[in-house]
């Protein structure tokens, strides 16, 4: 189980971060949605190792996986990419085609678009073993088809490793189809937090309402 | 014309003391730019990617020191390695080691500065998405380098260029003394005031045509290491 207990991260004056509680079950699926600069990103960092909190205490599995909001394509082509400090080719193979990048596997990865990019990334978390998978908005970039391909195969990693993920998105239709779990951030702290649909359906506060108003449009 | 006859002329006549010239020329900024390299790039590289305190004070003492004057930095040199300075028992002033010594000073802040600012716009996500599956930081380094191969090898060419050309500096600690300290610039230098233009021209024509060939062996390399 993944515990989090006033967890807070400041810059100068500013408090980007405050959470109070957040357990995870192992095996969960928890999307967190928020507006911009309202966190997201911040908390996945931190849960990844990646940046410190200013305090407040974490407990977490060993082994993580991060996907950072911005997708970088390394030199060499897709296969390569994917592989990158000795993942498994065959894996990486079956994990191209899966997320329909398979025509362009011996292509240059800088010269994928953006939304295949983006899969290109996943595909390079996907073809390794962890206990927590760290998304940040591993949909943005994708149409409708790609979006589809990329819950298919988070979906088919968690069923198979059994591990807990944890993604950021600006996407309702996200949280609706992949997550066990939503929350809302608002300036760092959890504004909503229960199964996607009832938070999406029967928002408790009136922050709560109004945001999610604005997100379904 | 007359100066681009005399250049080539010069050079194909493989004159004596060119060569001699284009000798010290090459040593001084092989050894600069190697020097300033070395302790520049993992510099660099440290400001690059660790936050500490009083790191934006030294960033911009670097960007201080990447414009300083090289007479300011020949003189300070020239103090320090004086008959009375603190290093004149080393008997120093007017050899090759002190003009490379004085060009480290000057090429290092500009080798820092282009390769942490370098490390911070271009690794950085290179690091995040490396360290999010887990490499060790070995491996990061290598990524890393492979990765900004072209920025590496502009900023070697940096250094290069800015010693090739300099005059300042290595003319104060130098003294432009003939089969000894004496490199293009200063000779060229020498040559104008002395009247004689074409000369120096055609000298100028030679320092381009070096740094050219430098330049297009690196942009070969840099387009070999692109194909990979
Ligand atoms: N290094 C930093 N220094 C100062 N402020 C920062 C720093 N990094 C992030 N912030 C601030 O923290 C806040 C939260 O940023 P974060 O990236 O977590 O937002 P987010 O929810 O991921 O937004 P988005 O939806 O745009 O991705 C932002 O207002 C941002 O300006
Ligand atoms: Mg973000």
């Amino acid at each position: 189980m993944i515990d989090v207990k006033s967890l807070k991260k400041e810059y100068g004056e500013r408090t980007v971060l405050d959470i109070d509680t957040l357990e995870i079950n192992d095996g969960e699926i928890l999307a967190v949605a928020g507006a911009n600069g309202s966190g997201k990103t911040t908390l996945l960092k931190i849960l990844a190792g990646q940046i410190r909190p200013t305090g407040g205490e974490l407990s977490l599995p060993g082994k993580k996986l991060y996907m950072p909001q911005q997708s970088y394509a390394f030199r060499g082509d897709l296969i390569k990419n994917v592989t990158l400090g000795n993942a498994d080719r065959e894996k990486a193979v079956k994990l191209l085609e899966k997320l329909g990048l398979s025509r362009l596997a011996d292509k240059k990865a800088a010269s994928l678009s953006g939304g295949e990019l983006q899969r290109l990334s996943l595909c390079r978390i996907l073809a390794r073993t962890a206990d927590l998978l760290l998304l940040d908005e591993p949909t943005s970039a994708c149409d409708a088809k790609g979006a589809e391909l990329v819950v298919e195969a988070i979906k088919e990693y968690r069923g198979e490793t059994r591990c807990t993920v944890i993604m950021t998105t600006h996407s309702p239709a996200l949280a609706m189809n992949a997550a066990d779990r939503l929350i809302i951030l608002n300036n760092g702290k959890i504004e909503a937090d229960g199964p996607p649909a009832a938070v999406l359906n029967e928002p408790k506060t009136d922050w709560a309402k109004s945001f999610i108003a604005g997100w379904k449009i | 014309m007359d100066s681009f006859r005399q250049a080539f002329g010069l050079l194909f006549s493989l004159d004596k003391e060119l060569m001699q010239i284009i000798g010290v020329t090459l040593r001084m900024s092989f050894f600069s730019t190697s020097i300033s390299c070395l302790i520049g790039l993992p510099l660099g590289a440290l400001i690059g990617t660790k936050s500490f305190k009083g790191k934006s004070f030294l960033k911009k003492l670097i960007h201080t020191l990447m414009g300083l004057p090289p007479v300011v930095a020949g003189l300070f040199v020239y103090v320090l390695f004086t008959h009375y300075g603190p290093f004149g028992s080393l008997n120093l002033l007017f050899t090759v080691k002190v003009m490379v010594i004085a060009q480290v000073l000057l090429i290092t802040p500009i080798v820092i500065g282009l390769s942490s600012s370098f490390i911070e716009s271009t690794s950085k996500p290179i690091i995040e998405t490396a360290r999010g599956i887990g490499l060790g930081n070995g491996r990061i380094v290598r990524l890393c380098l492979s990765e900004g191969r072209a920025s590496l090898v502009s900023i070697v060419l940096n250094a290069f260029g800015r010693s090739i050309a300099e005059v300042g500096a290595v003319s104060i600690v130098g003294g432009n003394i003939q089969w000894k300290t004496r490199v293009m610039t200063t000779a060229i230098m020498l040559e104008t005031n002395k009247g004689k233009f074409s000369f120096a021209l055609a000298l100028g024509i030679i320092l381009l045509l070096i740094a050219f060939i430098v330049n297009a062996g690196a942009s070969f390399i840099v387009r070999e290491a692109k194909n990979d």
